[in-house]
């Protein structure tokens, strides 16, 4: 088993002690980091800062030292992103700092996600995401979606208030194995209910695994829905994702 | 705090003195954010969005706080977005069962220099309604129920007119530039608020939505302790703070504005937030929405109403605006749960 002083990178360090309590997390983030080689922590531990221009230069030259594109993202910008959920739900950070490293994320990605495509590496899924109808509240739902991309999930993003047919037609058109839907409004929450009506009645409800959360959302009213999942926050969120998958599997 | 022997109050009466935590006799009722439910709206024929946009209809919509639910105030603005229309947001009126709202994703500033404050800003029909209403109000209830009006904090201006993420990276990327912005967008909530105070107002609301579930209370030291504080000495009247979600972490720089009340969210507990507060301030609040009054029944209700009032908390109300589905008698059951909780402590 790693132990914390197997990481070089004293920022990455310090992350891990300050702001990750739970055993389990403390684990899986020490044996990451030990693993990955330094530059990765670095680029990790810049995203975590939310630093875009310092991603995006150490990216570049990671690219240009031969790094794998892959190996970029799973061990630098997806390990920083797995630290960036776990402060924020812990509230060690706000919304403007996550904003911020999804900035850092992104800076990132533009290089490595068309080295990716020529290459025909696929995304573990891809995964539709919006506001329900008459919906606009969508910081949450971009959280979510930043959480998602930063896991290595393909995301449509939808936006807000959308219609049964606005998500009938994206689960379709990109053939998609997962729906998230968001609600933050207790107007609009019964909307997600009718969306799975929608989906039944276009006869696509087994085509499509669907998960649903938002501040009111709980997991009594989800199974009412007759949705497959609810998340209460975005790491949630990935996991229920990704829980889906392995049911697929 | 409650006297025995004080003498009955009007509504009016009670909600002035609840705001300057002097004594009353019993506690106040009321919502400083929407009471409108679509119950009520079909009661008086006053829908969305026409009561939104229609002195008449908003003014008839409102009154239902006080003459069916048994509020002491009547705040008639339901929605956050009548000034972000009057400075030019793109806005979504939405239908009877929905809020109306602002399409933040097409903001319309960019940078400093965008923030101007239109010339009409004051006579757009939609800030006008509001002025026009308060007038109605004032007329027809003045004397007898509290007239709070409500005029928007620069921060959630911000959210509108900017985008809340483009607006929330401002703040983290150039603070002294956001400083600018908000310095600039206080103007609209001073204007708004001087011309609902000319009109009859007898308190107003100052939404500000720095929350917790957003941002860090350090930020609201940043940019907006000193502005509430500002708005204290610039709007005559007694202001009530309102933010929701989790706020116990400012709460204590709240209290140090000097604003007469602050609107507390469920989120934070009442014996907590008042231990916080110190007696500097009042507190409103804080009966859950989406659980409690949505969901439950008028027992559910009654045990939070309870809560804050075992707690000390100076008026008591929902925690922000009404769920529009809500059933009316969980909202009668919040007044007539204080008057069971005076009568109860007055028989012992
Ligand atoms: C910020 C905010 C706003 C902003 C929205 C900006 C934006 N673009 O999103 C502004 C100020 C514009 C706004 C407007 C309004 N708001 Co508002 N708002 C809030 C506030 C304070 C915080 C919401 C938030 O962003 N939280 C932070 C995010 C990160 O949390 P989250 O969304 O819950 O998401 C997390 C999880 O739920 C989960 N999750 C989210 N989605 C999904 C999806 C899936 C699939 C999964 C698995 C997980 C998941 O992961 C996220 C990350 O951890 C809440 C109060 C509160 N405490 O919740 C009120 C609140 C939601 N608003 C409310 C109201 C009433 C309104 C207005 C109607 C106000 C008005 N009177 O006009 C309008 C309506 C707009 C509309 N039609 O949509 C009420 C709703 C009450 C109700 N009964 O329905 C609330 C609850 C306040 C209250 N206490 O009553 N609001
Ligand atoms: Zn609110």
């Amino acid at each position: 088993m790693a132990d914390l002083q197997d990481i070089s990178n004293e920022k990455i360090r310090q992350e891990i002690e300050e702001f990750v309590e739970n055993p389990d997390e403390i684990e899986r983030n020490i044996e990451t980091f030990a693993r990955v080689r330094p530059l990765m922590q670095e680029i990790a531990a810049a995203l975590i800062e939310g630093d875009d221009g310092t991603v995006d230069a150490l990216t570049k030259q990671a690219l240009e030292d031969k790094i794998d594109a892959l190996e970029i993202m799973d061990d630098g910008l997806i390990a920083a992103m797995g630290v960036v959920g776990i402060k924020f739900r812990d509230n060690y950070i706000f919304v403007p700092e996550v904003l911020a490293c999804a900035r850092a994320m992104k800076a990132g990605m533009a290089y490595i996600e068309p080295i990716l495509s020529a290459s025909g590496v696929e995304p573990l899924a891809t995964v539709i995401m919006g506001m329900v109808k008459g919906d606009l509240h969508d910081i949450g739902k971009n959280l979510c979606i930043m959480m998602l991309r930063g896991s290595g999930f393909n995301v449509v993003d939808l936006g807000v208030d959308t219609s049964d047919d606005e998500f009938i037609d994206a689960v379709e058109e990109h053939s998609a194995p997962i729906l998230g839907m968001s609600a933050l409004l207790t107007t609009t929450m019964p909307n997600m209910g009718k969306t799975i009506e929608a989906f039944i009645d276009a006869d696509m409800r087994d085509d499509v695994k669907i998960m649903v959360g938002g501040a009111p959302v709980t997991q009594e009213f989800a199974d009412d829905m007759g949705a497959d999942a609810y998340g209460k926050d975005a790491l949630e969120c990935v996991a229920v994702a990704k829980g889906f998958l392995s049911v697929q599997a | 705090m409650v006297k025995e022997q004080i003498k009955p109050m009007t509504s009016r009466e009670r909600v002035l003195a609840g705001l300057r935590r002097e004594p009353v006799d019993r506690t106040p009722v009321c919502n400083p954010t929407s009471v409108a439910t679509v119950e009520l709206m079909d009661l008086v024929d006053a829908h969305f969005p026409e009561a939104n946009r229609n002195p008449e209809m908003m003014a008839r919509l409102a009154a239902t706080g006080y003459t069916e639910i048994g509020f002491d105030s009547i705040m008639p603005v339901f929605s956050i977005i009548q000034e972000s229309s009057a400075l030019g947001c793109k806005m979504q009126w939405e239908q009877k069962d929905n809020w109306p709202t602002v399409r933040m994703r097409e903001p319309i500033w960019r940078d400093v220099e965008d923030v101007v404050i239109p010339n009409d800003f004051l006579t757009h029909p939609d800030t006008a309604c509001v002025i026009e209403c308060i007038k109605i109000l004032k007329k027809e209830y003045g004397d007898d129920v509290a007239i709070i009006g409500k005029t928007m904090g620069p921060w959630t201006l911000g959210y509108h007119c900017f985008g809340v993420e483009p607006f929330l990276l401002m703040s983290l990327d150039d603070p002294g530039k956001t400083k600018l912005a908000l310095e600039r967008m206080k103007e609209a909530t001073i204007q708004f608020g001087m011309a609902q105070i000319e009109a009859g107002a007898d308190a107003l609301t100052v939404p500000d939505h720095a929350t917790g579930d957003l941002v860090s209370g350090e930020y609201y030291d940043r940019y907006l302790k000193d502005m509430h504080a500002e708005f204290v000495d610039l709007l005559p009247v007694p202001l009530i703070l309102h933010i929701c979600g989790r706020t116990v972490d400012r709460m204590n720089s709240i209290a140090e504005t000097g604003i007469a009340a602050f609107h507390f969210d469920s989120k934070n507990k009442p014996q907590e937030s008042m231990d916080i507060i110190e007696d500097r301030i009042s507190l409103v609040g804080n009966i859950n929405n989406p659980e409690t009054l949505y969901a439950k029944g008028p027992d559910a209700v009654r045990d939070e109403v309870c809560a804050n009032l075992d707690a000390g908390v100076h008026m008591v109300g929902p925690e922000c605006a009404i769920p529009l589905q809500t059933a009316i008698e969980n909202l009668t059951a919040i007044p007539n749960a204080v008057k069971e909780w005076h009568s109860r402590r007055e028989s012992h």
